[in-house]
């Protein structure tokens, strides 16, 4: 057994890898759920669904890896803080926005809003254009 | 430092509260499903949702809350949990939320059947 293999099934390492299963399954199952729905639905949980894959399953395990390290404010990195900063605000925007993209995209595909279509089709039917004007 | 890097880390609130409104709406969505088109993996999303919710709650209001004072006054059992329970609660959130919408996909494959 390689040493490798034991690093990656320790204890240590079931998280990381746990994130990168349960990121691809997302992305995998959110692809599914979106061919059978609308065109706009479709597209926020793609978009959802691959921003949240790649946070999950290769930003996290870095940062658990230690590849890039935690970002504190008021700490001085001693010459990397930039790319500490750039991973830290990358990280910010894709979790956050593909949490917002999946949950807008499940939220349409739950018909959580009422479409404006129907109420628009309901308030024309009311005046029938056979009624008499005068 | 680049400007849009120090606009975007100012405004790090903002960011977390657009999060927090995806995963709420997440968990409305997932409880719509299951009480309209009894989808068990409805409840699944929901519990996930609620228990992700709770832990981004707690990791964006802990550096405001959580000082010397309150760590010394919970004792070392809640200093613990302060420790354990926030990344318990994200991982068994994330798998409750993907076990659940792995379930209302395969229901409705096989209705839609």
């Amino acid at each position: 057994m390689s040493a490798s293999f034991v690093a990656l099934g320790s204890v240590e390492a079931v998280r990381p890898v746990f994130l990168i299963v349960m990121g691809a399954f997302l992305a995998l199952i959110a692809w599914r759920l979106a061919r059978t729905s609308g065109l706009w639905t479709s597209r926020f949980l793609v978009a959802g669904a691959l921003l949240l894959a790649f946070g999950y399953s290769v930003l996290m395990p870095l940062y658990h890896a230690g590849v890039i390290r935690y970002y504190f404010p008021g700490v001085n990195y001693q010459g990397d803080s930039s790319a500490v900063i750039a991973w830290h605000v990358v990280k910010l925007v894709v979790m956050n926005s593909g949490w917002l993209l999946f949950g807008l995209g499940v939220a349409l595909h739950a018909n959580l809003f009422p479409s404006p279509y129907a109420r628009r089709s309901r308030a024309i039917r009311t005046v029938s254009p056979h009624e008499s004007v005068a | 430092m680049n400007p849009l890097l120090e606009v975007i880390l100012q405004n790090g609130l903002l960011l977390d509260a657009a999060g927090a409104i995806g995963i709420g709406l997440f968990g409305l969505a997932a409880v719509r499903l299951a009480r309209q088109q009894q989808s068990w993996g409805g409840n699944m999303m929901a519990v996930g949702a609620i228990s992700l919710l709770i832990a981004r709650l707690y990791l964006v209001i802990s550096p405001f809350m959580v000082n010397d004072d309150v760590l010394h006054s919970i004792g070392p059992v809640g200093v613990s949990l302060t420790i354990g329970v926030p990344p318990l609660l994200l991982t068994f959130g994330l798998a409750s939320i993907v076990w659940g919408l792995w379930g209302h996909e395969r229901w409705m494959r096989a209705t839609n059947r």
